[in-house]
C-alpha cells in the first residue's frame, strides 16, 4: 500500500469473470493494433528531418506529411506517440480509478533527479541510464510519501506535494549543475521539461515499445488480479490474490510508462497523459475493461495530435499541445457523455421539466373534466387557467405543445380543448398516479392529509408501472383516494368507462385496444 | 429564554422537512413540535436520517421541501441559541490545538467577527471545562484525548456557546461508562436551567431512562411524544421492523430524476 | 566529478557572499525568507485543511493569468499581475469544484486536469507570444531569484528612501498583509478549518473564507512565481509548515515555526546554491527539504528516532500514549 489511497470504485462492481472475457475479446485488436506499429516502425528510416523544417507549407500539406507516414522521421514521432499515448492510457486508468491521479503526478515529478542523474552517468541523452535513474527516483518518491503518511500526522495530500517540490528542486539543482559544465552534450536535458516529440530517437521508441508491450501483457494476463486489487484490495488479500505484487507492478509499469512519455511529454506536463484520457474515459462507460480501451484510443489520439499542433506550431513543446488536446477530449466527455454528460444531463432535465409541464395540463384538464361529472365536450383554455391558477396565454402556450406531441387537439382558436386517446390515457395515469400515491401517504406511512398533496404532485410524474402495480397490491386495489375522488383505473385509461361522454367526444372516447 | 418571548414558541418546530443526500431520500415529510425545557431523544435505526435532522435544522444540508423555525424564527436569525455538537469522527483530531482553543471555538459565535476574545470569554470556556471535569486537561493537545475525554471537551464548547437550544449528534457514541453518566448528569442539569436538548441516540436500553420524551424517526416520525407512550414495542417495531421499501424507493427515483439522471 | 560539485571553499561560499556581494546576497536572502515564509503560513491551513494538493493547482495555474495580464498590460505591473492571479486562482477553484461536483470525475483526477490545461495554456502564451511576454520557461520551471537585486528599484518621495527592488518590495508588502490577515481572522480561520459545521452553526461561512483563502493564496503564489517559478512555490507552501507541524501542536507556535524555518532554509539555500553553482531557488527548497528530514529524524514527539525508541518500549512490555492515542485519531 503505497499511501492508504482509497481503492473502492463503484464501476467495477459487475462479475469479475464476466469482465475478464469480454476483456480478452476486446484486448485482441490493441494487439493487432500494436503489430501494425511494429510494422511501421520496422519500415525504412531515413535520417529523420527534424519536423517543422520545412517552413513555407500550408497547413493542410503539413497535416498531409504529417499523419502520410512518408516521410521517416515523422513516422519515428508517430509511432511514438501512438505507443505513449497508449501505454500511459491503459495504466492511466488503474490511476484514475483507484484516485491516484495526484499520486501519479507526483511520480512524474520525482523523477527530475533520477533523469539528470542518468544524463551525468556518461554525459549523455542515453536513454536506458536515464530510465533507469528516474524510474528508481520515482519509485523512491512514492515510497516516501507513504512513508511520511504512515509515520507523522501530515495526511496523504501535503506529503504528496512535499515529495512532489522537493524532488522536484533536487532535480532542478543537478540540472543547472550539469548546465553549467563544460563538457558533454547538454542540448538534450531541457527537453525534458516540457517536451519535444520531434527529439525523439530510434532507442527511444524501442524503449517504448518494449515498456508498452510489457504495460499491454501484464494487463491483458492479470486482469482479474488487477480489477480486484483496484476495486477492493483488502478482499484482494482475503483471496490470496497476491496484490502487494501487483500493485508494485503496477506502480512499475506506471513509473515506465511516464518515464518513456517524458521525452516527449516532458517532466511538468506528463502525468496529465495518465489522467486526462483515463479521466474522458471514466465518463464514458461503467465498466473497467471497456474504460481501459477507451483511455488508450483516447490517449493515443490526444498524444497524435498535440504533437501535429507542435508541428505545426514550428516545434512548440510538444507537451503543452497533448495537454490541450487531451482537455478537449475532456470538455466534451464531461458535456456530451451520454451518461454522465453534464449538457446531457440538462437536456434530460429539460426534457422531463416539459413533460411535467404536458401532464400538468392533461392533470387540470381532466380534473375540469372531472369537476363537471363529465359532461360536455372538451374543455375551455379559461377553465384550466383557472384550475392551474395560470393566465390563459400560459395555458395556450401550453396545449400547443399538447397538441405538437398529439396529446390533445384544440379548436376554436385554442379556446376550447379535446383529449386525443393518448392524451387521455395519459391524464388517467398521472391522476391516478397522484391519488395513489396520496392514499399511501396517508395509509401506509401515516402522514397528515395535509402533507401529502404537495409530494404527490412531484411522485406523479415519477411512479413506472411496475411500482404503481406495487402500491396498488400494497393498497389492495383502491378505488378512492383519501378525499374520496375515484381513482382512474386501467379501464379508465382505455377509454372503456365514462362511455357516455366519451362517445359524445370527438375523435376521442370511440378508442377500443 | 429571551426577554418578551411568548412560553408557548416552541423550542423547535418543523414543517414537512424532507431533505435527500447524495440523491437518496433520507428524511421524508417531518413535522415536529419541540416545546421549550424538554430533553428529547431522537432515536432510529441506521440510516434513519437521525444526524440528518439535526444537519437540516441548522440549515447545513439543502432542504428539498419544508421549513425549521427555532424559537419562532427561521434558524438564521437565532443562531447564537443554537448549540451543536457534532460527531466526533467528524473532526481531525490531529489538529494543532489544544483543549482550551477547542472550547473557545465556542464563543466565537457571540463575538462574531473581527472581535477577539477577552477574559470574560475565557473565564466562561474555563468554567465549562470544570463543569465537564476536563479543566486539567486545558493545555493539552487534543490527539492526546481519549474518546470519552474527547466527547467532554465537544460538550464544554457546546456549553461555552450558552445557547437555549443543544442539538448533539450521538454524544454518547464510544465513550467510557464515568462519561456517559457525567454526560447525562449534565444534560439533566441543563433541562433544569430550562435548556431545550435533542439528542440523537441509538442505545435502546438506555434511552428509556435517559429522556423524557422522545422521537422515533426512520425517514419519517414514527413516533414523538412523552417516552412512556412512545416506547412501546409496537411503535419500536414500527420504526426498527422494516423500512418503507415503496416510500424510499419511490423518494429516491424522485430524487434521481430531479438531479437529471 | 570535481567540475560537478565544486570543492567547497569557506571564502567563496560563506564570506564573499557578505562581504563582496552583500547587496546582491542580501535582496536574494531577503526574497527567498520573504517568499517562503508568505507561501508556508498560508500553506498551514492548506495542509490542515488538506489542500495541498489545491495549492499545488493554483501555483501551476497562475502561469495563464500572468501570461494574460502580461498581454493586456504590457510590462508586468503590480495590479496587473495580481488581477490575473486572483482570477486564475478563483477560476482554478472554480473548475476543480465544476468538474467534480457536475461529473463523476474525482477530486484528485479533478485538480490534475484542471492543473495541467491552464498550465499547459499558460506555456504555450509565453511560447507563442515570446516577444510579448517577458517570462522564459526558465523563469516557469525554477524562477531567476538570482536576478532579483538588479530590478529597479522602488523609490518613496521623490527619491529620498530607497526602499529596494520591485519584487522584494512587493513580496514584502505581501508577506505583511498575510500576517494581518492571519491576526485579524485567526478565530475564524480555525474554526473554519478544524470543523466546518460548527463554523457554519456559528454563522462563519466556510465558503467565504475558501475562496478567501484562495485569493490570498493566489496574490501570495504570484508576487513570489517570478523568483522560483511554478513548481518551486510548492514546496515552499508546504515545506515549512509540515517541518513546524512535526515540532508543535499549537497553532500559534506552529504559525511562528514556519517563519523560523522559511528564514533558515533560505539563508542555507543561498550557501548551497552559490556553493554548487545551481539554481538558487532549487537550493532554497533542497535546503528546506533537509531541514524537514531533519526534524523528521529528531523531533521530540513524531520523530522517527522517538518512534523507533518509543516501538523498542513497547516491545519491552511498557504501553506508549502517543501510540494509543494514534489509534483514537486514526
Amino acid at each position: 500500500m503505497v499511501c492508504g489511497v482509497r481503492e473502492g470504485e463503484k464501476i467495477m462492481h459487475s462479475s469479475v469473470i464476466h469482465s475478464y472475457t469480454a476483456w480478452r475479446n476486446s484486448s485482441l485488436a490493441s494487439i493487432v493494433l500494436l503489430a501494425a506499429l511494429l510494422w511501421l516502425a520496422g519500415g525504412e528510416v531515413a535520417q529523420a528531418a527534424r519536423i517543422g523544417d520545412l517552413g513555407e507549407v500550408s497547413a493542410w500539406q503539413q497535416a498531409l506529411r504529417f499523419f502520410s507516414f512518408r516521410d521517416a522521421g515523422l513516422r519515428l514521432v508517430l509511432v511514438g506517440c501512438l505507443l505513449l499515448g497508449l501505454n500511459c492510457g491503459l495504466l492511466g486508468g488503474f490511476v484514475v480509478v483507484r484516485r491516484m491521479a495526484l499520486v501519479g503526478d507526483t511520480l512524474s515529478h520525482a523523477v527530475l533527479p533520477g533523469i539528470a542523474l542518468g544524463f551525468l552517468w556518461n554525459m549523455d541523452k542515453d536513454p536506458v541510464a536515464i530510465m533507469v535513474g528516474a524510474t528508481v527516483f520515482g519509485l523512491f518518491g512514492v515510497t516516501v510519501v507513504g512513508w511520511i503518511t504512515r509515520t507523522t500526522l501530515l495526511k496523504q495530500d501535503a506529503a504528496l506535494g512535499l515529495v512532489l517540490s522537493s524532488f522536484y528542486a533536487l532535480g532542478i539543482c543537478l540540472v543547472t549543475m550539469i548546465q553549467r559544465l563544460p563538457t558533454g552534450n547538454k542540448s538534450g536535458i531541457d527537453k525534458f521539461m516540457f517536451g519535444q516529440a520531434a527529439a525523439l530517437g530510434e532507442n527511444d521508441i524501442i524503449l517504448m515499445l518494449i515498456t508498452t508491450v510489457v504495460t499491454l501483457v501484464v494487463v491483458v494476463v492479470c486482469y482479474r488480479g488487477l480489477l480486484v486489487l483496484s476495486f477492493d484490495r483488502e478482499f484482494g488479500q482475503t483471496t490470496g490474490l497476491p496484490m502487494h505484487a501487483l500493485h508494485h507492478v503496477v506502480m512499475l509499469l506506471t513509473a515506465f510508462a511516464i518515464v518513456v512519455a517524458m521525452q516527449a511529454v516532458g517532466v511538468v506536463l506528463v502525468s496529465s497523459m495518465l489522467i486526462i484520457p483515463a479521466a474522458s474515459a471514466y465518463l464514458l462507460t461503467d465498466r473497467l475493461h471497456r474504460l481501459l480501451i477507451y483511455a488508450a484510443v483516447i490517449g493515443m489520439g490526444t498524444a497524435v495530435l498535440g504533437a501535429f499542433f507542435s508541428f505545426l506550431g514550428n516545434n512548440l513543446p510538444t507537451g503543452p499541445f497533448m495537454v490541450l488536446a487531451g482537455t478537449g477530449v475532456f470538455v466534451i466527455c464531461f458535456l456530451f457523455s451520454p451518461r454522465y454528460g453534464w449538457w446531457t444531463r440538462l437536456w434530460r432535465l429539460r426534457s422531463r421539466r416539459l413533460r411535467t409541464e404536458r401532464e400538468d395540463t392533461l392533470k387540470a384538464m381532466y380534473r375540469v373534466l372531472e369537476n363537471r361529472e363529465f359532461h360536455g365536450e372538451g374543455v375551455s383554455a379559461v377553465d384550466v387557467a383557472e384550475y392551474r391558477k395560470d393566465t390563459v396565454e400560459e395555458i395556450q402556450r401550453r396545449v400547443q405543445n399538447l397538441v405538437k406531441t398529439g396529446l390533445a387537439t384544440d379548436s376554436e382558436e385554442g379556446q376550447m380543448i379535446h383529449f386525443t386517446p393518448k392524451g387521455y390515457q395519459q391524464a388517467c395515469m398521472i391522476v391516478r398516479n397522484h391519488r395513489l400515491w396520496e392514499l399511501y401517504l396517508t395509509n401506509v406511512a401515516r402522514y397528515a392529509a395535509d402533507h401529502v398533496h404537495e409530494d404527490a404532485e412531484l411522485v406523479e410524474h415519477v411512479l413506472g408501472e411496475d411500482t404503481v402495480r406495487r402500491l396498488e397490491r400494497r393498497l389492495k386495489f383502491p378505488n378512492k383516494d383519501p378525499h374520496g375522488k375515484p381513482i382512474p383505473s386501467v379501464r379508465d385509461m382505455l377509454g372503456m368507462t365514462h362511455e357516455e361522454e366519451g362517445a359524445k367526444m370527438e375523435g376521442g372516447y370511440g378508442y377500443r385496444p | 429564554m429571551k426577554e418578551g418571548e411568548l412560553e408557548s414558541v416552541p423550542a423547535l418546530e418543523t414543517h414537512d422537512l424532507s431533505v435527500a443526500y447524495h440523491k437518496k431520500p433520507v428524511l421524508y415529510g417531518v413535522d415536529l413540535t419541540i416545546p421549550k425545557g424538554q430533553l428529547v431523544g431522537i432515536v432510529g435505526p441506521n440510516g434513519a436520517g437521525k444526524s440528518t435532522l439535526i444537519k437540516a435544522v441548522m440549515g447545513l444540508l439543502p432542504l428539498r421541501s419544508g421549513w425549521v423555525e427555532v424559537f419562532g424564527q427561521p434558524f438564521k436569525k437565532t443562531k447564537t441559541r443554537v448549540g451543536y455538537v457534532p460527531q466526533r469522527e467528524s473532526v481531525d483530531w490531529d489538529f494543532p490545538v489544544n483543549v482550551m482553543d477547542v472550547v473557545m471555538m465556542g464563543r466565537y459565535g457571540k463575538l462574531g467577527l473581527f472581535r477577539r476574545p477577552k477574559k470574560k470569554d475565557r473565564d466562561i470556556a474555563r468554567e465549562c471545562l470544570d463543569k465537564v471535569k476536563m479543566l486539567p486537561f486545558a493545555n493539552r493537545q487534543i490527539s492526546n484525548l481519549s474518546g470519552g475525554q474527547q466527547q467532554r471537551v465537544f460538550l464544554a464548547r457546546a456549553l461555552a456557546q450558552e445557547s437555549d437550544l443543544y442539538l448533539m449528534d450521538e454524544p454518547f457514541a464510544g465513550v467510557d461508562a464515568a462519561t456517559e453518566a457525567a454526560i447525562i448528569e449534565l444534560l439533566k442539569e441543563l433541562k433544569e436551567r430550562g435548556k431545550t436538548i435533542l439528542v440523537v441516540h441509538h442505545d435502546l436500553t438506555t434511552a428509556r431512562e435517559y429522556f423524557d420524551s422522545m422521537v422515533l424517526l426512520n425517514m419519517r416520525v414514527v413516533a414523538f411524544g412523552p417516552t412512556e407512550q412512545v416506547f412501546t414495542v409496537e411503535q419500536l417495531q414500527k420504526t426498527y421492523g422494516g423500512r418503507l421499501t415503496l416510500l424510499s424507493d419511490v423518494a429516491g427515483e424522485t430524487e434521481r430524476q430531479l438531479s437529471g439522471e | 566529478m570535481n567540475d560537478f560539485i565544486p570543492a567547497f571553499d569557506w571564502t567563496r561560499v560563506v564570506i564573499d557572499p557578505w562581504a563582496a556581494q552583500f547587496e546582491s546576497s542580501f535582496w536574494i536572502v531577503l526574497m527567498g525568507f520573504l517568499a517562503t515564509a508568505a507561501c508556508g503560513l498560508i500553506g498551514n491551513y492548506l495542509i490542515l485543511r488538506r489542500m495541498a494538493l489545491v495549492g499545488d493547482a493554483i501555483s501551476h495555474s497562475v502561469l495563464p493569468g500572468l501570461a494574460v495580464a502580461f498581454l493586456f498590460s504590457g510590462s508586468l505591473q503590480i495590479g496587473a499581475m495580481f488581477a490575473g492571479a486572483i482570477v486564475a486562482g478563483v477560476l482554478t477553484t472554480l473548475l476543480i469544484e465544476l468538474i467534480h461536483t457536475k461529473s463523476r470525475v474525482k477530486t484528485d483526477a479533478a485538480i490534475g486536469i484542471t492543473f495541467c490545461s491552464l498550465f499547459a495554456i499558460g506555456v504555450i502564451l509565453i511560447n507563442v507570444f515570446a516577444g510579448k511576454i517577458h517570462l522564459d520557461t526558465e523563469c516557469v520551471l525554477y524562477g531567476e531569484i538570482s536576478y532579483v537585486p538588479l530590478e529597479s528599484s522602488v523609490k518613496w518621495l521623490g527619491g529620498a528612501i530607497e526602499l529596494g527592488p520591485r519584487p522584494v518590495v512587493t513580496m514584502a508588502l505581501v508577506f505583511l498583509a498575510v500576517i494581518a490577515l492571519i491576526v485579524v481572522f485567526y478565530k475564524e480561520l480555525l474554526v473554519c478549518s478544524f470543523d466546518p459545521t460548527l463554523a457554519a452553526s456559528l454563522g462563519f461561512s466556510p465558503k467565504v473564507f475558501h475562496y478567501g483563502l484562495m485569493v490570498v493564496l493566489s496574490v501570495v503564489v504570484v508576487s513570489a512565481f517570478e523568483s522560483v517559478g511554478a513548481i518551486l512555490v510548492i514546496a515552499m507552501l508546504i515545506l515549512p509548515g509540515a517541518t513546524a507541524q512535526l515540532l508543535s501542536p499549537r497553532l500559534p507556535v506552529v504559525m511562528v515555526l514556519s517563519v523560523l524555518a522559511a528564514a533558515l532554509s533560505s539563508l542555507l539555500g543561498y550557501h548551497l546554491g552559490v556553493w554548487m553553482r545551481c539554481s538558487i531557488a532549487g537550493a532554497m527548497v533542497v535546503a528546506a527539504a533537509a531541514l524537514f528530514l531533519l526534524v523528521w529524524i529528531f523531533s521530540p514527539e513524531q520523530g522517527l528516532l522517538q518512534r523507533w525508541r518509543r516501538a523498542r518500549r513497547v516491545d519491552d512490555g511498557g504501553e506508549s500514549r502517543i501510540e494509543e492515542n494514534n489509534g483514537y485519531s486514526s
